[in-house]
């Protein structure tokens, strides 16, 4: 079947733009397979990073159709699922182009320097007395080595980086890769730093308040890390520590599980003064959420009325006993 | 007759009663009844699962299974609740086959406080997936009155109805339609853009605003030049970061926006012939006047 690979190349200082090229392909052809054979056929002068071949280098990721991918790993028959039926006699198009919230050397290759940098400041390696040379092996129980399986599996590939919503408005965000490899740490049974891990982690710019939840990292993660699973639990090993005036992001978390508890579901209102205003604490946070109350109020949106839910009994008494429960856990693993 | 167990949630009953309102509308309209659940909780936005997974399980298990024992469908118009409930659902599904300890635990808690257990009898469904499905796009078609011709909608779907289930009824998360075919059969004409399946900004809007607005704005500004007259979201907590924000928004990404955020059963409403006050059009930060003009619809 014939397929238009429209690929956006660019160089340095030049603009961007699309180029096509129809190929003759078969649908279980690798986007990598088609992409070597523009090269190698059509256009020598097409740049791509490209290794192993099998899901295994984390080499060849770029975006394919609107998301990031492994071109190793995605196939044309595939694909035709995630684009729009062509128009008319026209072959279906594939869209290339190359990883978000990193800077292109060429076409589809990006510098990944800030990918590294940002893993890097994590501290990506079990520490201290572990790195001694021990004098026998480190053991770890069957148990203690399945918590790492899953985030163990990171080929460092890019995809998670370049679909962060929050990479793309906060450069300090150290991005999904990171900080999935940071639960993999903090989960670790060798390592002796947990403590000041969760201190580095718990911060609203470069840590997991960063992250906004919206699951692009799981759904592009060609390994199955679920990245943004492995943030939550950062979350939770930090809130199981730190009461509600530690910071704002934890506040929200606490405030609003309080607030079920009180009401069975959220009074907005009480939810801006707790959270924002810390308790009428906050007068500049007050001021800032104060433009909104009059919006709301002038638009006849403002909430005067709130009825708790008819459940709240029963909702209170099974979050407190939920939470008692998981306190007992929570000491003796991460998860 | 269709018929649904529903929880309007906590922003369709605080500052989005616009939305609960549309959502009563369009039901009476299309012959849908709704059992509204009086005793269900908060589903958590996501934010119980930071605590623990279990707390969001045993919380929403409880949601579910009010719905359950009035043997109906749990039906929601919140994408963020589809999101977490259906995403609960699928766990604890899947957890009857594979791991009955667990489920044991959370419906322990349950009967402890005198709840229905779950039993994994019922689904999660929301009203974009009901009209799609269940009601049929050809009987929506056969209901509308005023065509909304002309009128450019651009999605804006909310991550948690997208990227949380693992299976969806009818969407390729990679590439969702079912909003842009609603659009289409009330006579509207769907607008692409990349900011549809992105992220609103809301969880980081209570303290990393200037992110969160900056989120909000590039995906506002992508779909205006993409020629949008309006965004349609089935979700409120992205309606209240685009919408109830939008003048904080214009102001960080330092561009003027005033583009109308409508809930998707208010654009259903409008193609029904219900009146904007009854879909509570009034009732929005950024004024929907320009959508009625261009519609010919007179605010009454």
């Amino acid at each position: 079947m014939k397929v238009t690979f429209k690929i956006l190349r660019q160089k340095l200082n030049f603009t961007p733009k699309f180029q096509s090229y129809t190929l003759d392909v078969n649908p279980s052809n690798t986007i990598l397979e088609c992409l070597n054979k523009i090269k190698w056929e059509l256009d020598g002068s097409l740049t791509y990073r490209k290794n192993c071949r099998n899901t295994i280098c984390g080499s060849c990721t770029m975006r394919i159709n609107g998301r990031s991918a492994l071109a190793c790993k995605e196939n044309i028959a595939s694909e035709l699922k995630n684009i729009d039926p062509p128009l008319g006699e026209n072959p279906p198009e594939m869209i290339i182009s190359p990883l978000n919230n990193l800077p292109v050397i060429k076409d589809l290759v990006v510098d990944m320097t800030n990918f590294w940098q940002d893993l890097e400041t994590i501290e990506p390696y079990i520490s201290t007395s572990s790195r001694n040379i021990p004098e026998k092996e480190f053991l770890q129980t069957p148990d203690q080595r399945k918590l790492l399986e899953q985030t163990g599996n990171c080929i460092m590939c890019g995809a998670c980086y370049s679909d962060c919503n929050a990479k793309e408005v906060n450069p300090l965000f150290v991005g999904p890769h990171a900080l999935a490899k940071s639960y993999r740490l903090v989960a670790d049974s060798r390592d002796d730093d947990r403590e000041n891990r969760l201190e580095k982690y718990d911060d609203q710019d470069s840590g997991v308040w960063g992250c906004t939840r919206c699951y692009l990292c799981n759904e592009v993660c060609p390994m199955d890390v679920a990245p943004l699973d492995q943030i939550s639990k950062i979350k939770g090993a930090i809130l199981a520590k730190k009461d509600l005036n530690s910071s704002r992001p934890i506040r929200h978390r606490k405030v609003l599980i309080d607030l079920v508890k009180q009401d069975g579901w959220i009074d907005e209102r009480k939810f801006g003064v707790m959270v924002v205003g810390n308790y009428f604490r906050d007068v500049q946070g007050l001021l800032s959420i104060a433009p909104l109350g009059f919006r709301l109020l002038s638009s006849g949106k403002f909430p005067f009325h709130f009825q708790p839910s008819q459940g709240v009994k029963e909702v209170r008494s099974l979050i407190s006993a939920v939470q008692k429960d998981h306190s007992v856990l929570n000491n003796i693993v991460v998860e | 007759m269709l018929r649904y167990a529903y929880f309007p949630g906590c922003v369709a009953q605080g500052a989005c009663k616009e939305l609960h309102l549309s959502t009563t509308a369009i039901s009476q309209a299309l012959g849908i009844e709704l059992i509204e659940l009086k005793k269900a909780a908060c589903c958590g936005s996501g934010t119980y699962k930071e605590d623990s997974q279990l707390l969001e399980d045993t919380v929403n298990a409880l949601n579910i299974a009010l719905a359950e024992s009035l043997n109906l469908p749990l039906l929601t118009h919140c994408s963020t609740w589809q999101g977490v409930i259906g995403h609960v659902d699928e766990r604890l599904k899947d957890a009857q086959e594979n791991n009955p300890d667990y489920l044991d635990k959370v419906n322990g808690f349950l009967v402890k406080e005198n709840c229905s257990p779950y039993q994994g009898t019922t689904e999660v469904k929301h009203i974009l997936w009901a009209l799609v499905g269940d009601y049929g796009l050809e009987a929506l078609k056969a209901k509308v009155i005023k065509p909304l011709t002309g009128l450019k909608c651009a999605s804006f779907y909310g991550c948690y109805l997208l990227r949380t289930q693992k299976n969806l009824p009818f969407d390729n998360p990679l590439n969702p339609q079912s909003l842009e075919s609603i659009f289409t059969a009330v006579g509207a004409t769907p607008v692409y853009y990349q900011g549809r399946s992105k992220c609103c900004g809301w969880p980081l809007s209570s303290y990393a605003t200037q992110q969160s607005f900056q989120m909000a704005g590039n995906n506002l500004l992508d779909a205006i030049n993409n020629g949008a007259d309006c965004i349609v979201t089935p979700c409120p907590l992205c309606h209240l970061n685009l919408d109830s924000r939008q003048p904080e928004v214009a102001k960080v990404i330092k561009e003027k926006l005033d583009i109308p955020i409508l809930h998707l059963p208010q654009l259903v409403g409008l193609a029904l012939g219900i009146k904007p006050q009854k879909l509570g059009l009034n009732h929005h930060v950024v004024s929907t006047q320009k959508i009625l003009n261009k519609l010919a619809i007179s605010n009454q």
